[in-house]
């Protein structure tokens, strides 16, 4: 391993180890909340891992958006990547979500829209996923999930505007209130570092899952060009010199 | 000598005409799908009780999600139909793309909407719904047909010849299909309750309009690395 490419094996590792220390520190220094005590901490990862799966998804669109126009496969990698970390980052929400849940509402699940649609677009970029699966050819692959890719992003105004647009168990933006943060000074400086430490992770991730996928194409490439062994190469003609 | 290349809408009957004479040889949908629907709406009453007025307070929401379920079973019988060499041989009689994926979805639509007529019946008698809205009714039964065919006809045509197409689909298209589950949920309640059903079928038009619109300028791309 070349020094340059050991710096960028190593970077973003340190860049998410850093920022998840600050994530952290913050998170646990802030006063607990009047009511919910310190179950509200939660909230200083829920939040951001909502954000981030939003940032996500729309990265994969404009990801898809640029491949379909360039038809340039840095672009799909691109997509691809984001894809996969925003699905983490919303199981991580609906996850933390429902751990908050129980002992607030008294119930791990509500059929509340804010929820039930966070689902549903767990499900839909589950199948952008999938599909990327069902073909080794990169084209093909990089073209079917683009269609897909820009197609899903409706999901993301649905999931944001369901607790405006729905009477909502969930509670309306906090931060993107119209008339102010609805929470006190300590906390908004809080959460902003948490979103903000989020979102260097996020990049750090992407660096590393476009490297990982840039390899994993060269191999499929790989292995798809190379001239293996041909039909019966091991089959041998019956030695007849040696016979009586 | 010179021919005129057929029509658009010759090439959409041709792909229409081949689809429903698939249909009428296998019998899919109607000895298939359709009894496999009846037999789900059965099948619900016997596991959550037989109690007349749950029965009939459900048996809208039932029929819904029964018709997007199964109703994508019928769409993708497309991604089984034909061999990697018959789809080469349809892309090389220089049939319009978009021609195909609206032929295709016309096919779907229609088999959706006799799948949703027998199996409304079905409901009617099995869950004794009194059905309101002879105008609106309709609507919003061929509005979800419609939504559904193009939805399931664009997932095909996105998934087919990948590996596990046929079990990809559903995953494709039930969640995406939310849309017209509470468009066509909601407009049949607020049409029990005597209220404007007009918001719900809006929304399912241009649901419809949209995936329309996307099917067709995503047909040739899609055909090109197939």
């Amino acid at each position: 391993m070349t020094a340059n490419e050991h710096r960028t094996t190593v970077w973003p590792w340190i860049v998410m180890a850093v920022a998840g220390f600050h994530v952290f520190v913050a998170s646990m220094t802030v006063p607990p909340d009047a009511l919910q005590g310190q179950l509200s901490r939660i909230m200083y990862v829920h939040v951001p891992a909502a954000w981030l799966a939003y940032l996500a998804f729309g990265i994969t669109m404009l990801g898809s958006a640029m491949y379909l126009w360039k038809k340039d496969l840095k672009w799909d990698r691109r997509a691809h990547a984001s894809a996969e970390i925003g699905v983490m980052f919303t199981g991580m929400t609906i996850v933390l979500g429902m751990v908050w849940a129980k002992p607030t509402w008294g119930v791990w699940w509500t059929w509340d829209a804010r929820l039930t649609l966070t689902a549903i677009m767990f499900f839909v970029y589950l199948g952008y996923l999938a599909l990327r699966r069902t073909t080794d050819n990169l084209d093909m692959r990089a073209k079917r999930s683009a269609i897909l890719g820009v197609l899903a992003i409706v999901q993301v105004p649905l999931v944001h505007f369901s607790v405006i647009w729905w009477r909502s168990l969930h509670q309306a933006p906090t931060l993107l209130n119209p008339e102010g943060p609805s929470m006190d000074t300590s906390m908004v400086i809080t959460l902003l570092i948490a979103v903000s430490g989020f979102t260097v992770m996020y990049v750090a991730m992407m660096f590393k899952r476009i490297e990982l996928s840039r390899l994993e194409d060269a191999v499929l490439v790989s292995e798809q060009t190379s001239s293996g062994p041909i039909a019966g190469h091991g089959i041998t003609s019956p030695d007849l010199t040696g016979g009586s | 000598m010179r021919t005129d290349a057929p029509s658009f809408l010759a090439q959409v009957m041709t792909i229409v005409r081949r689809d429903l004479l698939r249909e009428r040889r296998s019998g899919e949908v109607l000895w298939v799908t359709l009894p496999f629907g009846a037999i789900a709406l059965l099948l619900v009453p016997l596991a959550i009780g037989t109690d007349a007025p749950t029965l009939q307070r459900i048996g809208p929401g039932m029929f819904w999600v029964i018709v997007m379920l199964f109703g994508v079973l019928i769409a993708i019988r497309q991604t089984n139909a034909g061999t990697q060499a018959q789809r080469d041989m349809v892309a090389l009689t220089g049939l319009d793309p978009a021609a195909i994926f609206v032929g295709s979805t016309t096919a779907s639509f229609m088999l959706l909407l006799v799948f949703e007529t027998i199996l409304g019946i079905v409901t009617i008698v099995l869950y004794d719904i009194t059905p309101t809205g002879w105008v609106a009714l309709p609507t919003v039964l061929v509005l979800a047909a419609a939504g559904l065919a193009l939805l399931s006809t664009l997932a095909a045509s996105i998934v087919s010849t990948g590996r596990s197409a046929t079990a990809l689909v559903p995953l494709l298209v039930a969640p995406l299909s939310v849309p017209l589950l509470l468009g066509a949920t909601q407009a049949w309640e607020a049409l029990r309750l005597g209220r404007s059903s007009l918001p719900w079928v809006l929304l399912m038009a241009i649901v419809g309009l949209l995936l329309a619109v996307v099917g067709v300028l995503s047909a040739r791309p899609l055909q090109e690395t197939a």
